[in-house]
């Protein structure tokens, strides 16, 4: 079992924090879509820049 | 050569975090830069195994916990080899400067690749300096490896995510010190805008540095919270940019919110090199690179041999994409504070109208 965790368990490690990483990615890439098309509708409908 | 890679990862960091600017959206291939950055910086900050030597293996055995297994990696000579009932007695050169070559105990059960030119073995030190038994196979000619530190071990990969987040708070910090001389001398909203919004990402960057450091130092000093002088600067700048808030959510009035908070960002950031760079280097501490340490610590010293040049290369690419992400989440910040505000204005003006 000790042999086991040596070798595998800063693999646990990559996959936990990939998996995390993936998931911020990929509600960040969501967040910049939906930024664009709310960007796009106000400038469309006048907007005024501050 | 350090000093090269590390500026590259830094400069270009804000570099290319700055273009476009900061209000205007992220083409994809930006994204796609800021997204495989990190990635590789996990793949390569957390896949490559930890290296070491005997040398390593001894100084574990003798000062750290003769109950950890060291990773050595080296060459075995398997012409040599002697058998004993099912144990194996080979030697084995490991890779150190000058190399040491000892004896490895290869208990029944390990089937050790004979065809690699450089295995990775976990071994304890056995019955003397010249004798290890193995525990593990950790790999077999790996195409990459970072150096194992003795009483570091896997702990030492803290480094990659721990102090880009750290310094990208002081990046943020900086920015917001900008846009609020830039808001006291043009009183455009928008700059205020810039402001808040890298104080608020750059306090999340600071909370996550604290809470990786925290994590580590559990791990490494026994405790989670140790009031080593670098903890307690960071303590004393979250208190600071946690009254910044503070002080925005008790002014009403928005002309006079944004004045009295960029006069505060201008004033708080005054602290920010003091508490940061030099007063956890005055005093002594358990950190890296405090009075009590013999180096500047893994980044900022100049003794060659300090940081392993794969480390040099992961950090330098951990420090550009961490940039990048602080700047891909400042943008989207500003943008909805612009549209938030831009949707203020035009319902002020209809009320106007209507009147």
């Amino acid at each position: 079992m000790e042999a086991f965790l040596v070798r595998y368990s800063i693999y646990v490690v990559f996959l936990i924090v990939l998996v995390i990483w993936i998931g911020i990615a990929g509600w960040l890439w969501r967040l910049e879509r939906r930024l664009v098309k709310l960007e796009q509708w106000a400038r469309q409908h006048g907007g005024n820049r501050p | 050569m350090k000093a090269i890679l590390i500026s590259l990862g830094v400069v270009g960091g804000v570099i290319v975090g700055l273009v476009p600017a900061v209000h205007r959206s992220r083409p994809r291939w930006w994204m796609a830069l800021c997204i495989g950055g990190m990635g590789l910086t996990i793949a390569l900050g957390l896949l490559p195994p930890l290296s070491g030597t005997f040398r390593d293996a001894v100084i574990t055995w003798r000062q750290v916990n003769p109950e950890l297994y060291v990773p050595v990696a080296g060459t075995l000579d398997w012409d040599a080899a002697v058998a004993s009932g099912d144990t194996l007695v080979v030697p084995m050169t490991d890779r150190a400067i000058p190399p040491t070559t000892a004896m490895v105990v290869i208990p029944p059960g390990f089937s050790v690749p004979k065809d690699a030119s450089v295995v990775i073995l976990a071994v304890q030190r056995w019955k003397n300096d010249q004798q290890f038994v193995v525990r593990g196979i950790v790999a077999a000619d790996p195409i990459l490896a970072l150096p194992f530190i003795p009483g570091l071990e896997e702990r030492a990969r803290n480094l990659f995510f721990h102090v880009p987040l750290s310094w990208v708070a002081v990046v943020a910090y900086a920015y917001a010190l900008w846009y609020a001389v830039l808001f006291l001398r043009r009183r455009r909203f928008i700059d205020d805008i810039h402001s808040v919004s890298a104080v608020s990402i750059g306090t999340l960057f600071a909370l996550l540095a604290t809470a990786t450091g925290s994590i580590w130092a559990k791990f490494n000093w026994g405790s989670f919270w140790n009031w080593d002088p670098r903890e307690t600067s960071i303590f004393l700048l979250l208190l600071i940019y946690a009254a910044y808030f503070a002080l925005r959510q008790s002014i009403e009035e928005p002309q006079r919110r944004a004045q009295i908070a960029a006069i505060y960002a201008i004033v708080a950031f005054v602290t920010v090199p003091f508490l940061v760079f030099v007063m956890p280097r005055l005093m002594e501490g358990l950190h890296p690179g405090s009075a009590s340490d013999q180096t500047a610590g893994p980044i900022l010293s100049t003794q060659p041999g300090v940081l392993h040049p794969l480390k040099q290369i992961v950090f330098a690419l951990s420090m550009f994409s961490f940039s990048l992400l602080f700047f891909w989440l400042l943008s989207l910040r500003v943008r909805s504070g612009i549209l938030a505000l831009q949707h203020k204005i035009q319902q002020v003006q209809e009320m106007s109208e209507t009147r």
